[in-house]
């Protein structure tokens, strides 16, 4: 990207095309050229420990999946331009510019890890088994250049032990200048250490040196005590000092200090060196051309109340770039970055959308079966192994065959016009391709059938290419064989194939909020804002949730004049309407279609609301501590309360504060961390200071989880004299009550004594608990983890789904967090609801599962083996299943004991025609 | 609902061994609820046995049917057609349905499929437990709605007796006490003078010791 | 990623390992097959929550019924892998393979030759 001239809405962009030298649009994929590339480059996506050729796709999931020639490492031989079939290959390919009109931008442009090569301490690139954590992942991989085998790079030998060093390049100001955390390092160095245990043939040790375990994220501090208690995974808390390499053996020696103060060194056959995430020098580049303001790390900088937006209206951001984040951040923000750019486009959705003229279907159920096949050649990829004239002769021999034809690309267009033609003149009913994989291809060839009237569901294929060619290559007889099997098989189930109604269902375009907080009322109006109604829940008699009782944002931004702020726009959006005092207790529906029962205060009258989408955002609250003297003592207070105290009365009267983490937090009861208490704490703390700062404050704390940015706060603390003193969760602090104060007792790890501080205040970083939804979860069926916090439809990839499809999920409902984060959420939440909200109706898949009520014996199987509770049994006491919500696994028509289920397009008949077919004559 | 448990395919193959005309009867009710003898495990039944015999250099035919219920004349007789044509059937039904196609087609052997094991209910899918002894006389009223007659390992009208320790019975530490659990169910209901009343010596007629039963109702008759 | 892997294998497509049943296995060594396997994703990765560890149990209860009849139940397995990891996927067949090889052709084939002659 050159540049983005004009105002939000009206942006013209210029962007630059680096030539690829292979057209990607003609390019299949079938890396033929890459097989006949005589020169070899070395492989960066396995960060150099392997190679690859000059003509090359970066990894075999790449988008598009289209191969590349390095320029720079190209001898010109000319001999993939002549392998190519496709012809795709242009050496005279160069750079082009181009501008596009676009009404938002959105910057994901990511980070790259820290390279650690200037640390001379760390031995890195000096000894050959000291690996970045990013090698060691590409170590791990079954795509690696060790194919997932466990080895060191010096010998490839199994490593017996192996250290990881955290903090590389993030919270350090000495060596790099990177003050901040990076947020994922400990969590993927957990990881790291459990696959590499799974990996090894042997008992591997694994110890990882750290200052802080920082497992903030939802449920993250369970696998960090699963690796710590169950894996044997050591955790060390020091910071390394330097590693030597033992010149006979590669084995590295560390030397370290350990947290009583004394030197030890131990050995290991590899060392792996977490590595920071870092925004590239590119990155800088590009912000800079488009005067997007960077902070001093070169993140850009945001608004704590809007984390998405950069500093130019109109351009937002998402992921790392916005501030170090794991996947399920980056993946939440980049759907909030979608949901704020939309707000802003509202107006101009649909405009430029196509629809396709789709015939009406043929009737092919009266009609005799008529199958044909496609053999595709693939131009050299398929026939240079497989013989396809032979496949397409043996295809004609088959049952119901009436029309066997083979191509050179059977996806080109001309080929795809053709087939039409084939069809209709042909009266095919049912058609097979044997060529590559469904996975890419299966749609493309869906669509033909349907231009010639034929149902979608009437087609098959054989993956001659990747199941045979591919892999067989060097036993062509064989190959040929086993892709007759394959069209043997596809021909027998594509003649029990029928036709298939995929449902269409209405969307009702308004959605319902559950919960009038920060999050609730984002997403409110990051749908308001497109133009669709909305309706909130709010159980209180007023909105806001716990932000009422919160003051500032650690950054020093008033959270009281952005609630009121927000309040007022909610309530003065013409398409939000808000309930306050208000229960839910009825809930019934699916997808685009559910209604909601309220009962509405305060004169608790009855109410009914249909809705297309659910957005639940019921919050959590500050746990009321039953430790530490609190509810006995006025001098025990939650963060909160100090927070609030601040605010009212300042601290001039304060001379001694001690707080006490993790409460109510990381132990039996509550394994989770809370992600918030360790800035709550550290906030409060400098605020004490600003107003008095001779005031002595100490943190007693387990690990300080001051994640991504906040670790400057954390430093500016330490700077400020605040005192942080480690304990460990069997010695926790002991707190007495007396005259002068409150004593509290507490082993000091560097002095290894027992220290006791009599403090005007004893602050207690209480943990987060979730708002009680039990009912609700059960009115609206959802699944709640063991803490009560809703559970995502996937950790990583539907951050703010459910499994339940039309319901999301945003702020505290979903696991502790900022305000920032809380906000971020509930946009995302708007965002994947808009996939909804935006449509009038909503095509379903016609893979779903059927019963027979004639067979059915209500025996209940189904409805307790379906993963999404779908099946139920009716009035006429019979299991029926709505395909409106069914996810077309198959398991319940594989449990059913009465074996009245069937999985459309994968009828038992129809998957067992495949074994038969396969299995001719055999007996 | 009467809980049975699939029988070893070792025990099953032989019964039928010698046979060389077989058809396995599933039954739709009981048994296909309780996962043991439905039409899906007719199916898995039939394709082990073909192998079974196929190995062992066996002709064998092997015929499936899954009927509506095996203690019902009406659904019995929808094979009647055809039941001559097997030397035997084998039948995934509970005790009273392999029963009632034995009484039906007296001179075809029938052998059962499943053991049956007790009437229960299904605490969550896989477990089963036991629940009812039919003894004829229901005493739930008495007892807060917990059958001592089932539950108690000594049937105990009057417990608990001496080896209940820690609300568990002395047999296996893993049982509930059922005496514990209809005292701590009075004390829920406010009803623990029930407890106080010492039941009179049980009529065990109507169960076993007076033979096979018979239940004749008049007023369903036709 | 074009491993090579052995040609004895039969790739037959599901939506999820949890629609495979065990009479679907059964069937397959009924009418010949020498081994069959289920690859589904990995244990708690499952794209629709569990049906892979529904295919599990599935499998183990086909092994059983295997070895009761003497076919053999190692001839049934069950592996998990993930979409990325194709070399894996080539790993698993080679191991089939030579396990089946190991194990000999489906008995069912040596009885009906006997049974014909």
């Amino acid at each position: 990207m050159e540049s983005i001239e004009g105002e939000p809405g009206d942006f013209k962009v210029t962007l630059t095309s680096y030539p690829r030298y292979i057209d990607p649009i003609k390019c299949t994929g079938c890396g033929e050229c890459a097989k006949r590339c005589p020169v070899t480059a070395i492989n960066m996506y396995n960060l150099g420990l392997d190679d690859r050729k000059a003509t090359y796709i970066e990894y075999p999931q790449a988008v598009p999946l289209a191969f590349a020639i390095d320029i720079d490492t190209c001898i010109g031989c000319g001999l993939c331009e002549m392998m190519c079939l496709a012809k795709a290959i242009n050496y005279e390919d160069n750079e082009k510019k181009s501008t596009i009109c676009v009404g938002a931008v959105i910057l994901s442009p990511g980070s790259e890890g820290f390279d650690p090569s200037g640390m001379d301490v760390l031995g890195y690139g000096k000894f050959a088994n000291v690996v970045t954590s990013e090698e060691f992942e590409r170590i791990l991989s079954a795509s690696g250049p060790y194919r997932g085998h466990l080895m060191r790079t010096l010998d490839r030998e199994a490593p017996k032990k192996i250290a990881w060093i955290q903090c590389v390049g993030s919270r350090d100001v000495n060596l790099c200048g990177n003050g901040y955390c990076s947020s994922v390092c400990c969590m993927y160095a957990v990881k790291e250490a459990m696959i590499a245990k799974e990996h090894s043939h042997d008992d591997l040790d694994c110890a990882i040196f750290n200052m802080d375990i920082r497992s903030f994220g939802k449920d993250y501090e369970k696998y960090y005590n699963r690796a710590k208690d169950e894996h044997g995974v050591r955790f060390i808390k020091s910071r390394v000092h330097t590693i030597n390499e033992d010149s006979t053996t590669g084995d590295l020696v560390i030397r370290y200090t350990d947290e009583s103060g004394q030197t030890n060194e131990e050995t290991f056959s590899m060392v792996v060196l977490s590595v920071g995430l870092q925004i590239p020098e590119s990155v800088t580049a590009l912000a800079r051309r488009l005067d997007i303001e960077l902070n001093n790390y070169n993140f850009a900088v945001t608004d704590p109340f809007a984390p998405v937006n950069s500093s130019r209206p109109g351009i937002f951001v998402s992921g790392v770039f916005q501030g170090p984040k794991d996947i399920p951040g980056s993946v939440t923000e980049a759907s909030a970055a979608a949901c704020a750019a939309g707000t802003k486009l509202a107006e101009a959705r649909g405009t430029d959308t196509k629809t396709i003229e789709i015939p009406a279907e043929i009737d092919v159920l009266e009609t005799e079966t008529r199958i044909g096949v496609f053999v595709c050649n693939c131009g050299i990829n398929i026939a240079g192994v497989v013989d396809v004239p032979a496949v397409a002769d043996y295809a004609a021999t088959l049952p119901y065959v009436v029309f066997v034809d083979q191509n050179l690309f059977t996806c080109s267009q001309d080929t795809q016009d053709k087939m039409k033609e084939v069809i209709k003149e042909n009266n095919l009913n049912r058609v097979v391709v044997a060529s590559c994989t469904p996975r890419t291809h299966e749609p493309l060839f869906q669509e033909t059938l349907q231009a010639c009237g034929l149902n979608k569901y009437l087609f098959e294929m054989a993956n001659i290419r990747d199941q045979d060619s591919w892999v067989h290559a060097n036993d062509p007889e064989a190959a040929t064989e086993k892709a007759k099997d394959l069209v043997r098989m596809a021909v027998a189930r594509a003649g029990l194939l029928k036709p298939l109604k995929e449902k269409k269902i209405s969307i009702n375009r308004r959605a319902l909020v559950i919960g009038g907080g920060v999050a609730g009322m984002n997403a409110a109006l990051g749908l308001a804002d497109q133009g669709f109604d909305v309706v909130i829940v709010e159980k209180e008699a007023q909105l806001g949730g716990l932000s009422r009782d919160l003051t500032v944002t650690i950054e020093g931004a008033d959270i009281q004049r952005y609630l009121l702020e927000l309040v007022d726009r909610v309530t003065g959006h013409e398409k939000i309407q808000v309930l306050t005092e208000s229960l839910i207790v009825g809930f019934s529906g699916f997808k685009g279609n559910f209604t909601t029962e309220i009962m509405v205060g305060p004169g608790m009258y009855e109410r009914k609301i249909d809705h297309g989408v659910v957005i639940l955002a019921t919050g959590a609250n500050e746990y009321k501590p039953e430790e530490y003297l609190y509810g006995q003592d006025y001098r025990v207070v939650t963060q909160i309360e100090l927070g609030k105290r601040l605010e009212v009365k300042g601290a001039d009267d304060i001379s001694k504060v001690v707080m006490i983490q993790c409460v109510g937090s990381r132990n039996e009861k509550n394994q989770n961390c809370s992600r918030v208490c360790c800035q709550s704490a550290v906030k409060n703390a400098l605020h004490i200071k600003e107003f008095n700062p001779d005031a002595e404050i100490y943190i007693l704390y387990r690990d300080m989880r001051m994640y991504g940015l906040l670790e400057d706060y954390y430093t500016e603390a330490r700077q400020q004299g605040i005192i942080f003193s480690r304990f460990s969760q069997d010695n926790p602090p002991n707190v007495e009550a007396t005259d002068e104060g409150i004593a509290v007792t507490f082993k000091d790890h560097i002095l290894q004594r027992d220290i006791s501080i009599t403090a005007d205040l004893l602050a207690l970083s209480a943990g987060m608990v979730a708002e009680d939804t039990e009912e609700l979860a059960s009115i609206l069926k959802l699944p709640r983890n063991e803490e009560g916090y809703f559970i995502e439809a996937h950790v990583k990839l539907r951050p703010v789904d459910l499994a339940n499809e039309g319901v999301f999920l945003c702020g505290t409902a979903h696991s502790p967090k900022l305000i920032s984060e809380a906000i971020s959420q509930a946009l995302a939440a708007a965002s994947r609801a808009t996939i909804f909200l935006s449509q009038s109706e909503i095509t379903l898949s016609a893979v779903t599962a059927r019963v027979d009520p004639d067979l059915c014996a209500a025996c209940l199987v189904c409805v307790r083996a379906c993963p999404y509770e779908v099946p139920r049994i009716n009035e006429e006491g019979v299991s029926e299943i709505d395909v409106a919500l069914c996810h077309g696994c198959g398991i319940c028509a594989a449990e059913c004991p009465a074996k009245a289920i069937e999985l459309d397009w994968y009828e038992d008949d129809q998957v067992m025609s495949k074994v038969e077919a396969l299995l001719e004559g055999v007996l | 609902m009467i809980v049975a448990e699939k029988k070893p395919v070792e025990e099953i193959i032989d019964y039928v061994k010698d046979f060389k005309k077989l058809l396995i009867a599933g039954c739709n009710e009981c048994v296909t609820v309780c996962e043991a003898g439905g039409k899906k495990e007719v199916g898995i039944l039939a394709s082990a046995l073909r192998m079974y015999f196929l190995n062992e250099g066996k002709k064998v035919e092997i015929d499936e049917v899954t009927l509506e219920r095996q203690c019902d004349h009406e659904y019995l007789e929808e094979i009647r057609d055809r039941i001559d044509k097997y030397d035997a059937v084998l039948s995934l039904a509970c005790g009273v349905g392999v029963q009632f196609m034995a009484e039906k087609y007296f001179s075809t052997p029938v052998f059962p499929g499943v053991n049956t094991c007790f009437l229960g209910a299904a605490e969550e899918r896989g477990v089963w437990s036991e629940r009812c002894q039919a003894c004829g006389q229901c005493i739930l009223g008495e007892t807060a709605g917990i059958c001592p007659i089932s539950r108690c390992a000594k049937r105990l009208l009057n417990g608990p007796c001496g080896g209940s320790t820690k609300g568990k019975c002395e047999i296996n530490k893993d049982l509930d006490c059922a005496w514990q659990l209809i005292i701590d169910r009075l004390k829920e209901l406010n009803r623990l003078d029930d407890y106080e009343k010492i039941m009179p010596i049980k009529d065990w007629s109507t169960e076993r010791a007076g033979g096979p039963r018979k239940v004749v109702r008049e007023d369903v008759r036709l | 990623m074009r491993i090579n892997y052995p040609g004895t294998i039969r790739i037959i497509r599901l939506p999820c390992t949890g629609k495979v049943d065990v009479i679907h296995i059964l069937r397959a060594f009924e009418k010949g097959a020498d081994g069959v396997y289920v690859v589904g994703c990995l244990e708690g990765e499952c794209r629709f929550s569990n049906g892979n560890l529904r295919a599990k149990k599935r499998i183990e209860q086909a092994q059983q019924i295997l070895d009761a009849i003497g076919i053999g139940g190692e001839r049934a397995q069950m592996y998990n892998l993930s979409s990325a990891d194709g070399p894996r996927f080539a790993e698993y067949a080679v191991e089939m393979t030579e396990k089946i090889k190991k194990l000999g052709p489906n008995p069912l084939k040596k009885a009906k030759e006997k049974m014909a002659a």
